[in-house]
């Protein structure tokens, strides 16, 4: 006890500040940090969970690179990050920025988009699972039988599926890139749009070189995180395709699917830890390639 | 460069009215201030005259034209906001330039004009530095600046000196001054800062709770208030208010039961209120009225603001600054007599 404190206060303070960040440092070398390394060590083995590991070196990496469900499935998921982070970055800062000069039911409407959020992803994708059957039981082809348009195989098919897939999934993330954007929106000083309001700019002046440029920030931290989201998609896909994972002829397959498959259908765990470490370069490579771009110019 | 007018300008918002009829004249090339306590209504007025609310009721005429349902960008005004509202993204070059955005000027007259504004303001090596490189008196100029290079008819300031330390609040007091002389258009500034109204104003307008209290030159509201609030809101310290009651040949008596000269127009028995300002109370009077005990005293160098506890309760009076009378010492005060402001008691209205 003596030796603290002979310290001097900001000798203490460093003795804290380590105390408390050792918490969730050893929390995620355990969790986090361990597994990961762990995973790559696999990458370069053969193991089916049970059985010894044994070393194969670069043979799990050779047979993915070969493998052409593998280069499927890897643009699959490059489909569902260059549509959906767009359209959801989009359509979300469309709906928040009229959200925010609509005064009436204001917090009603917030709700609203914020909703699907909150529902599970399984419970969402099986409804809209639903919304997708054929006549007489899917909502929407039963609504399009009603104007005579021929019926739509949403699910069924080797062009629509992914798309299919895809809308729930925008939908359950708009509500929270809403609030963020709103509340991006709300930092903005109303002076700065009176002021442009007396300097005569159109509409479109304001949006285009006061909001957006001010909102950056705000577009950064969206992007990245709704391209993570989307680079991971995962359950709206499995529960949606079940009896068929990953869809006819695995057009709607996503990587994460892929490993799931490997991992715990064939128990091929080397396979699937090199197809986890490549997801995971994957992601690395497209945030750091993002924010390097949006953040500085 | 135009005149405005203010015709019974009524603002209401939801149920609460906040401007109670406000007329006024400004002449063309004025420099009208208004000032008063927060809540009187005055940034409503700027921002009733910008365009930027809508008036309830009563007209708003700039160069002889009522604008009243005319937008912000067709009144030909520009403004400088408290916050200054310049981009922080933009150079100083766009954001000057943001107030040439709707115009079909050809480019090279734009910048010509940027450049122009520039020099007027001193600022032409800062052009191309964003706003976070700037000072705070150097961003004000970057707001005043974007105003200016539309050559609009009326300049209408927001309090834009309130975010400025005091030595640049006094320094920029005096560059706007000297814009104005040089650029010569009608502007109107809005402060709460009754220094800043009396230094920088043409005419000066008071407002109180949604009503113009006066309308006068520096001078005229310094020297003849209408009213016991003018007389206490402009000039500091505040002027001493004693109660009284007017007797005959004009005088007041005091509560103390001292008499004090003046020449009241009114009849006797009314009660008054005798205004005395701080600097024209001093314990070297030829007739004093008002006596009391020192009970603080505040040197200022030249002069030593001294506070006297009387009967009547606490007054400021001023000493000198050399041989200040000490704390605990009894003195005796007065006034010359052209100095009094007497004020009837209960509307609060000047008499004399």
């Amino acid at each position: 006890m003596t030796r603290y404190r002979n310290l001097s206060i900001k000798q203490k303070q460093i003795v804290w500040a380590y105390a408390f960040l050792a918490i969730p440092i050893v929390f995620y070398g355990v969790i986090r940090f361990y597994p990961t390394g762990n995973a790559i060590l696999i990458s370069f083995q053969d193991w089916n969970l049970l059985g010894d590991r044994t070393w194969t070196g670069l043979d799990n990496y050779a047979k993915l690179f070969a493998d052409p469900t593998f280069w499927k499935v890897f643009k699959n998921t490059f489909v569902y990050l260059l549509i959906g982070t767009p359209v959801s970055l989009v359509v979300s800062f469309f709906i928040a920025y009229h959200l925010d000069k609509t005064r009436f039911m204001h917090g009603f409407l917030r709700m609203l988009y914020f909703l699907p959020f909150m529902t599970s992803a399984v419970a969402m994708a099986w409804v809209w699972r639903w919304f997708y059957q054929p006549v007489p039981i899917g909502l929407f082809n039963n609504f399009l039988s009603t104007f005579g348009i021929p019926q739509i195989a949403f699910l069924n098919s080797t062009t629509n599926a992914l798309p299919s897939i895809l809308a729930p999934a925008v939908w359950a993330g708009l509500g929270f890139q809403i609030i963020i954007f709103m509340a991006g929106l709300r930092a903005i000083p109303q002076s700065y749009y009176e002021a442009a309001r007396i300097d005569g700019v159109s509409t479109w002046t304001v949006l285009w070189e006061i909001t957006l440029p001010l909102l950056k920030p705000t577009i950064v931290f969206i992007v990245v995180f709704s391209s993570i989201g989307f680079l991971r998609i995962f359950d709206h896909v499995f529960n949606m395709t079940t009896g068929n994972p990953g869809g006819p002829l695995n057009s709607t397959k996503p990587l994460v699917l892929m490993i799931y498959e490997t991992a715990f259908s064939s128990f091929d765990m080397g396979y699937a830890a090199a197809q986890t470490v490549v997801l995971f370069l994957v992601l690395l490579v497209v945030s750091l390639l993002q924010l390097r771009i949006l953040r500085d110019r | 460069m135009a005149d405005l007018a203010l015709r019974d300008l009524v603002k209401t918002y939801d149920k609460t009215q906040v401007l109670h009829g406000i007329n006024l004249d400004v002449q063309d090339g004025e420099f009208v201030v208004f000032v008063g306590p927060s809540g009187c209504g005055k940034s409503t007025t700027l921002r009733l005259i910008a365009g930027l609310e809508e008036v309830t009721s009563g007209g708003i005429e700039i160069g002889g034209r009522v604008v009243n349902n005319l937008e912000p960008k067709h009144r030909n005004i520009a403004m400088v906001f408290q916050n200054y509202a310049i981009y922080p993204h933009m150079t100083v070059r766009k954001n000057i330039g943001f107030g040439l955005r709707s115009s079909s000027a050809p480019r090279a007259e734009k910048d010509k004009r940027i450049r122009e504004v520039a020099e007027l303001l001193g600022m032409t090596d800062l052009l191309d530095r964003k706003p976070d490189q700037l000072s705070g008196g150097q961003r004000q100029r970057v707001a005043i600046g974007r105003a200016m290079v539309r050559d609009p008819a009326v300049f209408l300031f927001d309090e834009p000196l309130s975010n400025l330390d005091a030595q640049l609040r006094t320094q920029m007091r005096l560059e706007i001054k000297k814009l104005h002389q040089r650029v010569g258009s009608t502007i109107i500034f809005v402060t709460h800062d009754q220094v800043e109204a009396m230094t920088m104003a043409d005419r000066i307008v008071i407002m109180k709770d949604g009503h113009i209290q006066q309308v006068g030159t520096p001078s005229e509201v310094y020297h003849t208030p209408a009213n016991t609030f003018v007389a206490q809101f402009i000039g500091a310290p505040a002027m001493n208010m004693l109660p009284g009651q007017a007797v005959e040949n004009g005088a007041i008596l005091l509560k103390t039961g001292d008499l004090v000269k003046a020449d009241l127009p009114v009849g006797t028995g009314r009660q008054v209120t005798l205004g005395v300002r701080p600097e024209d109370l001093t314990d070297a009077a030829a007739e004093p009225f008002l006596e009391g005990q020192v009970a603080l005293r505040e040197p200022l160098g030249h002069e030593t603001l001294i506070y006297v506890t009387t009967e009547m309760g606490e007054f400021i009076a001023k000493a000198d600054g050399r041989r200040p009378p000490e704390v605990g010492a009894t003195v005796r005060l007065g006034a010359e007599q052209e100095n009094l402001h007497i004020f009837d008691a209960e509307t609060g209205s000047a008499l004399a």
